[in-house]
């Protein structure tokens, strides 16, 4: 049968954001993909360079919408490692926090966006509600809804409201109760177990060489999170474990991806739960911030979609001479030949939705 | 193998200069450009760096230089009780009039786009690259935008 | 005159054979004869001969409009269909304005994925270099009448991306806008405060006219 290209997007119902998939399809079976990036392309890296070191988290915010603090916070760790600046116990703790509920938020937002492209629109309704929550919360530190710059270089913008704690429990024993009502719409769904299971399957080693890392690279079973493997603020003061898929038939698939992100947040509430218990007093930025700064300095944090890294080289001035950004989903995308080849047309929401896709970060 | 003792055989590659610690676990070093092939298949065969992490470009005005991040994800190279992982940073400089390097995405299909990326934004040629084109920026758009002598209007002046 | 028709299902044709010849004796257009099988470009030449022409001479058109206008208004203003389309940050908040709690769907928006379904595009985001001829594409593609809104700092005027060389400064710049939202994200709130503004200009502003040419 004659071959031939399909193009999806940037329009898309599938695309989860501006991008373009073209998929050359041997009758059903695909056999060759090129995905089309850039539409987004906004110039993040060169923008930073004209502004303050400081100003920049206007810019963070924006780089991923789904979840804004993660990168905020990789930036801030980042600065603050080519400053040297000692940020607060208790700021940490607070970091710890507001990252945790952004997973949450960004994991329920991935999970809202996926089932309607399975068809199960209820699941959008579902996951959407519960997103609202946690927006509601994290609105109230940081008095915004989506994009919070609450995390400042040496420290957060201010300590947390009264009466966060109390709010927060209640919000988590709810999500608790209603993570247990999930899993009979969908993990025991026959239907939903048929679209996800056996579909865009790779390996771990096969994901290590692509560059696919985070949930995505958990759920091949690989015990690797880089709030362990490379700690951050209080993550290695705090009892957790990396939640991965035991290795098995169809590991690896897109419901093995999917189960690590709900285990995951399961995750997220015991060390959110745990932060409230250790934090302690005092205050809350780092006393003394420096403007300038110069040589060089990258840290990497674990970011809802993977391994986020920012390389910042000074000159000596207040502005970065040169800002880096890595995109976990910059590489994840660009691999999507490879784990695309073999399944059907209709298979392809099932496997581009489970890698949580977010442009903004990619397109930078 | 131990972290300190990576250090001290990576000190005897060939064009490898500068090798440091510069935190509990990242090794930064200094390549040559004719060697860089040969230390990054020996970097992913002999210690295991299964992952590309980040390359990027920097225009240093007159040089360039690429900084090459690549990490151990269930590698043979350890650090002593600490369940961290070990990182390397390497930095390569390349003449302005000649910004061409040896394509590591043969070794590292996650170099691919980066590469890429390098190409689109700042103009270094990978040789050996199976797809180089431009990925962020569309087809026909004039010049490399990050490197520092790109000049573009914005709406209004500098505060 | 039969000779000059234009392929199409003929038992269709035989079907409305009693229909075809009062018409043709009123258009004298040749092949207006089975309109099922018209092509479009065909079918729009018809239906002005056909109605616009014959209700403008008999004096019809101004009752037919007095009657249909208020109603074609209602349902214009009542039922926008957007553009299921995101771009940036506003994007998700479009979808969370969807979710039980703001329950934007009450206002009668139901997201369409295909812009020949729709009649207002939302940019929710910035319009790179890149995007805008697709952008420009989607909006030819929506058929009248249409509506843009701006939704966000970065579609009214580039917003935090003001100095960025691939950032186009609005998307007022290449395409009408009617309605613009502030805000950066928009909350769900100010969309529906959007749509409720685009309802009032669509009333004052749109008459609403059945037929129109």
């Amino acid at each position: 049968m004659a071959e031939m290209w399909i193009s999806m997007g940037p329009q898309h119902p599938m695309t989860h954001g501006l991008w373009t998939l073209k998929v050359k399809v041997d009758g059903e079976t695909i056999v060759d993909a090129d995905p089309e990036l850039g539409y987004l392309h906004r110039s993040v890296e060169k923008m930073g360079e004209r502004r303050k070191y400081f100003m920049n988290t206007t810019l963070t915010d924006r780089l991923c919408y789904a979840s804004s603090t993660t990168w905020t916070h990789c930036y801030a760790l980042s600065v603050e490692e080519l400053m040297g600046v000692e940020v607060p116990q208790r700021a940490q703790y607070i970091r710890t926090i507001m990252l945790e509920l952004q997973r949450l938020a960004s994991h329920l937002m991935w999970a809202g966006a996926y089932m309607p492209d399975l068809g199960h629109i209820t699941g959008a309704l579902y996951f959407w509600r519960d997103r609202e929550l946690f927006l509601n919360l994290l609105e109230l530190p940081s008095g915004s809804r989506l994009l919070y710059n609450y995390i400042r270089i040496g420290g957060v913008k201010r300590d947390l409201p009264d009466g966060f704690e109390e709010k927060t429990e209640r919000i988590l024993k709810l999500f608790e109760q209603r993570l247990d009502e999930y899993a009979d719409l969908f993990e025991n769904s026959k239907i939903f177990r048929m679209r996800t299971e056996d579909v865009g399957n790779f390996t771990a080693s096969q994901a290590m060489n692509l560059g696919i890392t985070g949930p995505n690279l958990r759920g091949c079973g690989t015990k690797f999170d880089l709030r362990k493997q490379d700690s951050y603020e209080i993550y290695d003061e705090i009892d957790w474990e990396i939640q991965t898929r035991e290795a098995g038939p169809g590991y690896g698939d897109c419901f093995s991806r999917y189960m690590v992100r709900i285990d995951e947040m399961k995750e997220s509430v015991k060390i959110i739960r745990e932060c409230f218990k250790k934090m302690p007093a005092g205050p809350t930025m780092a006393s003394k911030v420096p403007i300038r700064a110069s040589g060089d300095a990258f840290r990497r944090t674990e970011d809802s979609r993977g391994e986020a890294l920012m390389y910042l080289v000074g000159d000596g001035s207040d502005r970065p001479y040169r800002w880096k950004i890595k995109s976990p989903m910059f590489t994840t995308i660009s691999a999507c030949p490879h784990y695309l080849k073999g399944y059907k047309v209709a298979d392809i929401p099932s496997i581009m939705g489970s890698i949580d896709i977010c442009i903004g970060e990619t397109d930078k | 193998m131990e972290i300190t003792k990576f250090m001290k055989k990576l000190s005897s590659h060939k064009g490898v200069s500068d090798v440091a610690l510069i935190r509990d676990n990242v090794v930064k070093l200094d390549l040559g450009k004719e060697d860089s092939k040969d230390f990054f298949i020996s970097l992913k065969e002999d210690y295991g760096f299964e992952h590309c992490s980040l390359i990027s470009a920097i225009d240093n005005q007159p040089q360039f230089e690429l900084v090459y991040h690549f990490s151990v994800i269930e590698g043979s190279i350890f650090i002593k009780d600490s369940p961290k992982t070990v990182m390397i940073e390497i930095h390569i400089f390349l003449e302005r009039d000649t910004p061409t390097i040896e394509s590591v995405s043969d070794l590292w299909f996650g170099a691919n786009w980066h590469e890429r990326e390098a190409y689109d934004l700042m103009g270094i040629y990978f040789l050996g690259h199976p797809d180089l084109r431009r990925v962020l920026l569309p087809e026909g758009f004039a010049g490399h935008p990050l490197r520092k002598d790109y000049v573009y209007e914005i709406h209004e002046e500098e505060w | 005159m039969s000779s000059k028709r234009i392929g199409g299902n003929p038992s269709l044709r035989r079907g409305l054979g009693s229909k075809t010849t009062d018409s043709e004796k009123i258009m004298e257009d040749p092949p207006a004869g089975d309109w099922l099988a018209l092509r479009s470009d065909q079918f729009l030449k018809w239906i002005d001969n056909a109605v616009y022409n014959a209700a403008e001479a008999t004096g019809m058109r101004e009752v037919v409009d007095r009657v249909t206008r208020p109603i074609f208004n209602y349902a214009q203003r009542f039922s926008p269909h957007p553009l299921h389309f995101g771009i940036m940050c506003c994007a998700i908040e479009m979808g969370q304005a969807s979710a039980p709690d703001h329950d934007i769907d009450r206002l009668g928006l139901v997201y369409r994925s295909s812009p020949r379904q729709c009649d207002v595009l939302i940019v929710n985001g910035p319009v790179c270099e890149k995007l805008r001829p697709k952008l420009k594409t989607l909006y030819e593609q929506m058929p009248e009448p249409k509506w843009v809104v701006a939704m966000g700092e970065c579609a009214i005027s580039g917003g935090p991306y003001w100095d960025s060389y691939s950032v186009v400064a609005g998307a007022d710049t290449f395409m009408p806008v009617d309605v613009y939202i502030p805000g950066c994200p928009v909350r769900p709130e100010a969309l529906m405060h959007g749509f409720l503004t685009l309802q009032k200009k669509i009333r004052e502003k749109e008459p609403g006219l059945f037929l129109r040419r």
